[in-house]
């Protein structure tokens, strides 16, 4: 019995294998369209694309670990992951504790209400109100920072994962959510008639990919020009026409017809290429 | 929760019963992990010199006093402070494995005390030694006693497994929150979803532990107190 044990502890510690020149990318993989699973179980999405591509073009392998957002940080900090991408807002707390590449994309917040509840931005923002945000986003930030620490006596209500904050906002509980733009865009589609935008707060936020301090790993370089090899070819707003402003079925039938093009044939110009023009076939 | 929504969830069953298999992996493993590590620290909080005694009970009293999504945390972020990162689903066999172990170690420990205090003393008349006497009479008789406390562990850590979320495993929970997150009317009927398949997993796993009682139950014995 006692041998078992140590069998079981040896094999346990044997797990932690490590290949050469291979970074790992943390996600919270539950924020389309910058990231997120499609029906058939695959990771894909904006940030998750550009991370690939990226690898491809400086030569080195990535692996997708899906993580709670607000782990990601402390997992880079611990080295246990060595990239977030999962649309961070580049902020001076963050930037404390982790180093950011330049930013690679802007979004505002904007605040979602029920359709039937007649609020708009000024009422749904009142001392009294229930806002809802998901836990470590600017969002829940911008509500502490902008309402609360200015006498504005909302009460933030803070969730998991965003669709909780959406779950509770239809259920009655709040009485709004705040959020990123394009996530909050995309959960108004989903619920058509019952989720109104009531404003966009304009936060004019930049995103940025994150490693640890003092980027001991140099990453970082070889992040800025791969996303400067993307920018010039035109694989950039290739990725940037398909991902956006689409319905997720389109992109992942898209993503599934073009995916090889980036893994197997390792060309990421000519996937880029391909991802938008088929959402665009599809489209139609 | 409309009917299109819920067929989306069935069309991806798949996905959620491969989930689950993460899940089974993990229970193997913490079961496995802490059943072993139960019996060692059963017997010596039972039968161990006083200051094993008093390090099985620290043990015990450590692990079953931490809060399991904390102690899931700490094992996962902590190694790799030292350098050593080790993966959501190693963290969380080790992390959920020596909760269990803990637990195991009162139930089988009950299940000991359990046993007539005759039985040792007369293996020992027979010339067995102490370790011996616990290994042939007195573990055998335990382990019989100790599987409705067993079932009820088993219970609790099958859905503990879902915790391992937290730590980045892709099992059952990740990917009904990712039917949500892919399209948000989809949540509840995956986590119904979900929920039924673990009442499944726990009648079949607790029916399969029923027939091993009846099997092991020696007529009479039980009952002669």
């Amino acid at each position: 019995m006692r041998n078992m044990g140590v069998a079981v502890a040896v094999v346990l510690l044997c797990w932690a294998g490590l290949a050469a020149e291979k970074f790992i990318v943390g996600s919270d993989i539950a924020w389309p369209p910058f990231e997120w699973v499609s029906a058939k179980g695959d990771y894909l999405g904006f940030d998750l694309d550009v991370m690939r591509m990226i690898a491809v073009l400086e030569g080195y392998e990535i692996e997708i670990q899906a993580i709670a957002f607000d782990s990601i940080i402390p997992a880079v900090i611990a080295g246990q992951i060595d990239i977030g991408a999962s649309g961070f807002t580049i902020t001076a707390e963050r930037a404390q504790v982790v180093d950011f590449s330049s930013p690679y994309w802007v979004s505002d917040q904007m605040v979602l209400v029920r359709a039937d509840s007649g609020l708009n931005i000024i009422t749904a923002l009142m001392p009294g109100k229930k806002v809802g945000a998901q836990r470590g986003t600017t969002g829940a930030f911008w509500v502490e920072d902008n309402l609360i620490a200015q006498g504005v006596a909302v009460e933030l209500v803070l969730y998991e994962t965003y669709p909780e904050a959406i779950m509770d906002l239809l259920a009655g509980r709040i009485h709004a959510v705040i959020q990123d733009q394009a996530p909050s865009e995309q959960a108004v589609r989903q619920y058509p008639g019952q989720l109104l935008i009531a404003g966009i707060i304009k936060t004019y936020e930049e995103f940025g990919f994150l490693v640890a301090k003092g980027d001991p790993k140099k990453i970082l370089p070889r992040i800025e020009r791969g996303m400067q090899k993307l920018r010039e070819t035109g694989a950039w707003d290739n990725l940037v026409s398909a991902y956006f402003g689409n319905p997720l079925e389109v992109i992942e039938a898209a993503w599934e017809a073009c995916i090889s093009i980036l893994t197997v044939e390792r060309d990421p110009v000519r996937y880029a290429a391909c991802l938008a023009a088929k959402v665009q076939e599809l489209r139609k | 929760m409309a009917l299109e929504h819920w067929l989306k969830v069935w069309a991806s069953l798949p996905v959620l019963l491969q989930g689950l298999s993460v899940n089974l992996a993990l229970l193997g493993g913490l079961l496995s992990l802490g059943f072993v590590l139960g019996i060692v620290f059963a017997v010596l909080e039972v039968y161990g010199p006083r200051p094993l005694r008093f390090f099985a009970s620290l043990y015990s009293w450590l692990f079953r006093s931490i809060p399991e999504i904390l102690l899931l945390l700490l094992v996962w972020l902590g190694p790799s402070r030292f350098g050593k990162p080790i993966t959501g689903f190693t963290a969380a066999v080790i992390a959920l494995g020596l909760r269990s172990s803990a637990y195991q170690a009162q139930i089988f420990r009950g299940a000991l005390q359990a046993v007539p205090a005759g039985q040792m003393l007369a293996a020992r008349a027979l010339g067995l030694s102490k370790l011996q006497a616990v290994r042939h009479v007195l573990l055998p008789q335990a382990f019989r006693l100790s599987l409705a406390g067993w079932g009820n562990e088993f219970a609790v850590v099958l859905k503990d497994t879902t915790l391992a979320y937290a730590v980045g495993v892709v099992e059952v929970m990740f990917h009904a929150r990712s039917l949500g997150a892919r399209e948000m009317p989809l949540t509840l009927p995956a986590y119904i979803t979900v929920a039924l398949l673990f009442l499944g997993l726990t009648y079949a796993g607790l029916s399969l532990l029923g027939v091993v009682e009846k099997k092991l139950r020696i007529p009479g014995l039980e009952a002669r107190r």
